[in-house]
């Protein structure tokens, strides 16, 4: 299977995406232990779950 | 919600031959996005397609965003007869590949995979490099963020 030459082929739109990256949120994340990543993705998903629960609750109370 | 926990932990406890991939992939190569389903790249051996019935069959697997009442059967033949499943379970929703753009199958990716030990398990999950290089190969236009986040994090790692 042919393989892309990464490293050494910057990509210019992935460099300009790049610019845009929160590398703060990156440095916590390599912090933890991987299993720490996963339970850190659960509970914002947790969040995410509550957030659109309460905006939609939020939306029909409106209407 | 997505159990990273009970999905890993039902296909270890089965022993099933999988490569975390995607966004879960990302995440354990410490990504921030938020990822709603966990994928994998699954052995396609008859024996694994049998432990992998048996590892998820509790949790109601279902195909994703189809009309309910659709006949799905979930068995080794139904398996056998597709190639990558987009499923919903009791525990998220779970995709099963049986090859990635820029990876291939299971045993191609085998080569350069890493092994996690999580949730008193073990599995296997791409490297980064083939995750960019997957990434890279889909070429979708909503991966470009993704993409450039799993570069930085190459380069925050000190591997540039």
């Amino acid at each position: 299977m042919e393989r892309s030459s990464y490293p050494s082929d910057p990509d210019p739109v992935v460099e300009a995406y790049k610019k845009d990256i929160d590398r703060t949120l990156i440095r916590e994340n390599l912090k933890l232990t991987v299993e720490e990543r996963f339970r850190k993705a659960m509970a914002l998903a947790r969040f995410a779950d509550e957030l659109k629960r309460a905006g939609r609750e939020a939306q029909s109370r409106k209407s | 919600m997505i159990d990273f926990d009970a999905l890993l932990t039902a296909l270890g406890k089965h022993e099933v031959a999988f490569i975390v991939v995607g966004g879960a992939a990302a995440i354990a190569h410490g990504s921030a996005r938020l990822t709603q389903d966990l994928d994998i790249v699954y052995d396609r051996s008859p024996a694994n397609l049998d432990r992998l019935v048996v590892a998820l069959a509790e949790y109601k697997p279902y195909l994703r965003g189809v009309p309910a009442g659709l006949p799905f059967h979930w068995d080794r033949a139904t398996l056998a007869r597709g190639l990558n499943f987009t499923l919903v379970t009791s525990l998220g929703d779970i995709d099963l590949l049986g090859e990635i753009p820029g990876g291939g199958g299971y045993r191609d990716l085998l080569t350069e995979a890493i092994e996690l030990h999580i949730f008193h398990s073990r599995c296997l999950c791409l490297s980064l490099d083939q995750l960019i290089r997957s990434k890279r190969a889909a070429g979708r236009p909503k991966d470009l963020d993704a993409l450039a986040e799993l570069e930085a994090i190459r380069e925050e790692r000190g591997h540039s």
